[in-house]
């Protein structure tokens, strides 16, 4: 299984990054790309055309994946602009994010984990330009991202862990089955 | 009343825009507003170099000096566009510029749904605690199938819409005032007339009471800008018509904030100047829209010499300029004491060595349809604009 990471934060430090560089450590199995937002210029309608090189990277890069896992923060109430930007970006003259198995977590310093962010970014993932295929069920919401890290950049809440990981071999399963699914239908 | 209205994309062509403008014309009796354009603001980044900030400063100070905000927001994958979501990033880190601003929400859309979904985010975004602002409910502001109501002198075509959009902007006018009465303006108006104005204060060489003070600051032909200790700006002199139009808005802000981003650096420089006690005047020159401004900074101190803050004191000059010209200044008629003081009436403060004359601003002529120079130094000035 090949996935991708987006982390939805475009700050030199991100509990977001930690939260993916976490995953991508433990689950060598899903062969995890880290892909940076802030890599990306701010989206402008304007461009007509020209499709900026990075945008055609992450566009490959995508659509090799069998699946994507977007970390997302939360700046007042919702989305961060730079994780928008990315996603206005695959929605406008490349749409590799259609059908595409994508699971949503996120990381915050406060109880909530980004969860009025995780909310907005599922109705922003189902508008249909970007017709993503959302994973639902599990809510993966990190709070207290302060001290929820160890110094060696581990989760140190073992239960923490051992629900983060019932939410990804969930993903995981959900994964397969569109893969399957996408399959069967060829 | 001043209204800025932001165009809630950086698009080119945009109905979010023109509906904007069309506001702008058709209630030009109700407000004043400014359309403002988000299209150079970068993208919001916490670690952005403060010398890359010029164009969020400006963006900043417009909506600190609005009476209200209205957004015109289109939808980009039913939210609203990531460009908007940045500039309401800016003007939350760091600063609580929306906090408790009266605030209208319109939008455009070429769909039915006018920016609905958008809307609704917007609505809760800025209701977000570091943004907290005073977002007028109801009214909402659906503007559908954008593409057919515009005619080509850019007037709103659909008669409903055009009442409808009268009714909502004039029931967020009234909001706006009933917001706005217990704000800076109330403010200003305390300073105006000290609550305790039989207080006086007792100097060694007499006394005056506030009320005396408030208004020999507001009468003495130069202007006053005060910043404390630990460099925020805490005081300035309510003059008429001032060279620099400072607002209570910015009162409190850090000299970081109060100034324009490439301009910080050359008033770091004067006050750590002070500070150190390698100085304690700084003088400017300037033309500014064909006036002679003079500009001087002052290290106040106690009588222990120990820095209690810079004293900015700006002046329109031309009236000095001309008496001496027309050698108001020359003959010694009385006492003959004066004669000293008039040789030295040209010359720049040479006592100090801290003269720092302005190349680019006394380059211009001096003719009163000079084109104004670029006051660099200074944060608030309203020349720029």
């Amino acid at each position: 299984m090949k996935l991708v990471a987006i982390v939805g934060s475009n700050n030199q430090v991100s509990y977001n990054r930690l939260l993916i560089e976490f995953i991508a450590k433990h689950y060598p199995k899903f062969h995890l790309e880290k892909l940076e937002v802030r890599e990306l210029p701010l989206f402008n309608e304007d461009i007509a055309g020209v499709t900026p090189a990075v945008v055609e990277k992450w566009t490959k890069k995508i659509n090799k994946s069998d699946g994507i896992i977007i970390a997302c923060p939360e700046y007042n109430h919702s989305v961060t602009a730079a994780l928008k930007n990315a996603i206005e970006w695959m929605s406008y003259q490349v749409h590799p994010l259609k059908q595409k198995p994508i699971m949503i977590l996120g990381a915050s310093t406060y109880p909530q984990g980004s969860s009025r962010a995780q909310l907005h970014l599922r109705q922003i993932l189902n508008s249909p330009g970007v017709d993503a295929n959302v994973f639902q069920g599990q809510e993966f919401l990190l709070g207290q991202a302060k001290t929820a890290f160890d110094q060696s950049n581990e989760i140190s809440d073992p239960k923490t862990v051992s629900f983060l990981d019932d939410c990804l071999q969930a993903f995981a399963v959900f994964v397969k089955k569109v893969k399957r699914g996408n399959k069967g239908g060829k | 009343m001043k209204l800025a209205a932001i165009v809630g994309t950086n698009a080119s062509h945009s109905y979010n825009r023109q509906l904007l403008q069309y506001m702008q014309r058709h209630f030009a009796d109700l407000a004043q507003i400014e359309v403002l354009e988000i299209n150079q603001l970068p993208l919001f980044q916490k670690s952005l170099p403060r010398d890359q900030q010029s164009a969020v400063w400006s963006f900043k100070q417009a909506i600190k000096t609005a009476d209200g905000v209205i957004f015109s927001s289109p939808e980009y994958d039913h939210s609203i566009p990531a460009a908007l979501k940045s500039a309401i990033e800016w003007l939350s880190y760091h600063c609580e510029l929306l906090d408790n601003k009266p605030t209208m929400i319109v939008g455009a859309s070429y769909g039915p749904q006018g920016s609905a979904r958008a809307q609704e985010h917007l609505r809760q975004i800025l209701a977000s605690p570091d943004l907290n602002a005073a977002v007028l409910s109801g009214n909402e502001f659906l503007l559908g199938n954008v593409a057919t109501v515009f005619n080509e002198q850019g007037e709103l075509t659909d008669k409903a819409a055009v009442a409808e959009l009268e009714k909502y902007f004039t029931n967020f006018v009234s909001f706006t005032k009933l917001l706005n009465q217990r704000s800076p303006q109330a403010a200003l108006m305390a300073i105006k007339q000290p609550l305790i104005s039989e207080a006086f204060v007792q100097f060694p060489t007499g006394k005056l009471s506030l009320q005396q003070i408030q208004q020999i600051f507001s009468t003495m032909p130069f202007e006053v800008d005060f910043i404390d200790a630990t460099d925020h700006f805490s005081w300035f002199s309510d003059k008429a018509e001032r060279v620099h139009v400072r607002s209570v808005n910015s009162l409190g802000e850090t000299v970081q904030e109060c100034h324009p981003p490439l301009a910080v650096p050359a008033v770091e420089k004067i006050i750590s100047s002070f500070k150190s006690g390698e100085k304690n005047l700084v003088e400017r020159c300037l033309t500014l829209q064909g006036h002679k401004i003079l500009i001087r900074y002052y290290a106040i101190r106690d009588v222990n010499g120990h820095y209690l803050g810079t004293m900015e004191f700006t002046g329109n000059v031309d009236h000095l300029y001309e008496l001496f010209k027309n050698g108001s200044f020359a003959a010694d008629v009385t006492t003959g004491a004066s004669k000293k003081a008039a040789d030295s009436t040209d010359s720049t403060d040479a006592a100090t060595g801290a003269s720092q004359l302005d190349t680019a601003a006394s380059a211009q002529p001096t003719t009163s349809t000079a084109p104004a120079a670029p006051d660099t130094t200074t944060g608030a000035s309203q020349h720029q604009e």
